[in-house]
């Protein structure tokens, strides 16, 4: 079975760039694989994959492909808005605009559509994304979907979306020894690493770390990442009085010298919200490496077990809660990174990821062939006993795993 | 309790899991339970129509008879295991091998198209749900516990039965070496056959019938005298075989469970096999029950060779065997059935 599989790849900076530069090979060593490329021809194939997040830049050529020729949608993440008025409006085609905004609100959505449109309202992509997520334009064109949590699965469900839905984890980094950077330290170091801005709730974790040094004057902060840039993180961390030796603040990272920091840090700390629906990458290469990790109990991050990390619910109650959290994990960060190491060995395996990929390829690409043989074959020996209507039968086929 | 056995049929065929299938059904019957064996026939070919057959077994009623409700269902293999009962045990003698472990072998059945590769995974999907469904699954062999846990991630335990029941007895040997198997190629009877090419002392027997007679006939012409085919033989032919063999050849590729070795060990008579046999491997430990050896036929006359000059080795094996084979009694396997 060939597959033509669409991705951003690196050297993009993109998390699923670096996703399928993990899974590419593992599933070359399962499947064929055609790796299709921009403004080229789209490659033969039995089945295309296509690896769709919110980017429109990264990502626009891959909605453009699937527009042409359904497949399989690997859903990164849930809310797309930024995507599709990327390569709505941002193409000049604001009447895509429109219609997307339509599809998810009716008639109410081409109206805000409309208030964007004209700038009489803020841009949504921008300032509430998460209510409208516009993944119905993509989901509508996709035969099945992969996801990676059951988040969005119930979010694809409760948008109607009625295909194959996979849920397949995200795979983790094979973790080899890793030296931890000996030129940072704290007692603890806790880290915080990617896209620094108000939905990794920055804000929150500089207060509750900003309390719990009051009480642990040894403790440091890492922040390795680049703010974004209505995000003043030199301001916040002055008024809070972190701006001495308390955070040490570092940039973008190369790949192996963010592996030594991640070492390095006695707990990391990984906030959202509001969820786009996405899994975090630097999540799981904490519980790779065996860290105590804390997260905001939101999506994704709360599927993970409770034994696994600890869980900061986004309420009144989350400062208080993130800053004894964080001395909590530093406490059991022994206990907390083995159960996060054992469950990534177990749920996360580059190996069982693949498998699962190739299990919903092949029934992807064959499935409605063999229902249609199977249920032909039913609903003839049904016609012929005078049964016309052989729904139930059918329905009985789907429950017991025979109809896909 | 009204216990309705599960196994399906292929018509004109009859092999192990239909002799285990009726034992079970006499076990039951033995132990005062109104029991039943409900078969449906199997064709497993070609393509999809796989499928269709797990469907029959789907769409049967088996919750009451008559009027009066059916307390248990036991099923024993793939398809027949698919069937619906709230009170449904399983005890697995084989899953559809096609689609696991032969796939892309030449045991295999399903090609590369988008189709043959989405009926397997339907075959998988339907093992998920039938198996998950079952209040409890039991494997024959550690082979087949070891497969559903590999492919389907299910935990069964292991619960071997008693092979089919015969007049075993003891001869002296007669120093031939017997097969006793459905001539089928996977059962690799062609290795013994070149085993006896090699050694032109070797005299085998082979009992069974199957769609490889006529390809192992061809391979044993010129072997005058060395080879036997008896075709399909009585009960009480087949426990004289036994009797009076040196040992019993027995090496199907990773086979399921097998009962022969268990015949083979209640006739006091050593197994030969091979390290990729499977199942048999439980039993048949090396110098101990017999003699395991590579799937080769130089090693395999050798093996043969030796128990031939080693009578006392033979006999000493043979009876170690025995020892094992008595300790798997049908009462145990209710008991543990119905537990």
């Amino acid at each position: 079975m060939k597959v033509a599989y669409y991705s951003p790849l690196q050297p993009s900076r993109s998390g699923i760039a670096d996703y399928s530069a993990l899974l590419l090979p593992a599933l070359r060593e399962r499947i064929d694989v055609v790796v299709a490329e921009p403004g080229k021809r789209a490659p033969d194939a039995d089945i295309a994959l296509y690896h769709v997040g919110n980017d429109p830049d990264a990502h626009g050529w891959i909605v453009d492909a699937l527009y042409k020729r359904p497949g399989i949608v690997v859903l990164h993440e849930y809310v797309l808005h930024h995507l599709i008025s990327g390569i709505t409006i941002g193409r000049g085609d604001g009447r895509g605009y429109l219609d997307a905004m339509e599809r998810e609100l009716g008639v109410a959505g081409r109206l805000l559509g409309l208030g964007v449109l004209d700038n009489l309202l803020p841009l949504l992509w921008e300032t509430q994304p998460e209510r409208f997520p516009l993944a119905a334009p993509v989901l509508d064109h996709a035969h099945g979907v992969i996801v990676h949590s059951s988040f969005v699965a119930a979010r694809a469900r409760d948008e109607g979306y009625q295909g194959r839905i996979w849920r397949i984890p995200h795979p983790a980094w094979p973790v080899h020894d890793v030296a931890p950077a000996g030129d940072v330290s704290g007692a603890p170091l806790i880290g915080c690493f990617g896209f620094l801005n108000m939905n990794k709730r920055i804000p929150e974790l500089l207060q509750a770390f900003a309390s719990l040094r009051r009480r642990l004057p040894g403790a440091k902060l890492l922040l390795a990442g680049a703010a974004g840039e209505r995000f003043d993180l030199s301001r916040r961390l002055e008024r809070l009085g972190l701006s001495g030796d308390g955070v040490i603040r570092l940039d973008y990272l190369p790949e192996e010298r963010m592996w030594s920091l991640l070492a390095a840090c006695d707990v990391l700390v990984n906030l959202r919200f509001p969820t786009m629906g996405e899994t975090s990458g630097s999540a799981i290469r904490a519980m790779s490496l065996g860290k105590a990790l804390v997260v905001s109990d939101v999506g994704w991050f709360a599927e993970l077990p409770d034994d696994v990390v600890l869980k900061v619910p986004v309420d009144e109650y989350e400062v208080p809660l993130l800053e004894r959290a964080l001395e909590l994990a530093a406490e059991h960060s022994a206990t907390l990174g083995r159960n996060a190491r054992e469950y990534v060995d177990r749920e996360h395996s580059l190996s069982r990821v693949a498998d699962d990929y190739v299990a919903a390829l092949e029934v992807a690409a064959g499935g409605d062939a063999v229902d249609d043989a199977v249920l032909m074959r039913i609903a003839e020996a049904a016609a012929e006993v005078g049964i016309d209507d052989a729904t139930v039968l059918a329905r009985a086929a789907a429950e017991a795993g025979i109809l896909s | 309790m009204r216990i309705a056995v599960c196994a399906p049929q292929v018509p004109f065929v009859r092999g192990g899991a239909e002799v285990m299938a009726d034992d079970l059904v006499a076990a039951l019957r033995a132990r005062g339970h109104e029991t039943e064996l409900v078969t449906i026939p199997f064709k497993w070919y070609p393509g999809t129509r796989v499928l269709d057959q797990a469907f029959l077994w789907r769409l049967a009623d088996l919750t009451e008879s008559d009027g009066r409700p059916i307390d248990r269902v036991i099923a024993t293999k793939f398809p027949a295991y698919c069937v619906r009962h709230s009170n449904k045990v399983v005890w697995v003698l084989h899953q559809f091998r096609q689609a696991y472990d032969y796939d892309r072998t030449d045991l295999g059945q399903f090609g590369e198209s988008p189709e043959d590769r989405a009926t397997r995974r339907a075959v998988e999907e339907l093992d998920a749900v039938a198996l998950g469904e079952a209040r409890k699954v039991f494997a024959t062999s550690r082979n087949v516990a070891d497969r559903l846990r590999r492919f389907n991630g299910i935990e069964a335990q292991l619960l071997p039965h008693p092979p089919q029941s015969l007049p075993y007895r003891t001869s002296a040997s007669e120093g031939y070496v017997l097969s006793v198997n459905r001539l089928d190629r996977a059962k690799r009877i062609d290795l013994l056959v070149e085993a006896a090419q090699r050694d032109r002392s070797l005299k085998i027997v082979i009992a069974g019938e199957g769609p490889d007679r006529s390809r192992l006939e061809q391979l044993a012409a010129g072997l005058n005298g060395q080879v036997e085919f008896t075709g399909r033989i009585d009960e009480e032919r087949l426990a004289d075989l036994y009797a009076r063999c040196l040992a019993v050849y027995y090496a199907p590729l990773d086979e399921d469970f097998g009962m022969v070795p268990f015949e083979s060990f209640l006739s006091g008579k050593p197994v030969v096999t091979t390290h990729d046999a499977g199942g048999p491997l439980e039993v048949v430990h090396d110098r101990e029950t017999g003699v395991v050896v590579a799937p080769d036929a130089a090693e395999l006359a050798r093996a043969c060779a030796y128990l031939r000059d080693h009578g006392d080795d033979a006999s000493a094996w043979g009876l170690a065997g025995k020892e094992i084979a008595e300790r798997v009694t049908w009462d145990a396997c209710v008991d543990a059935l119905l537990s």
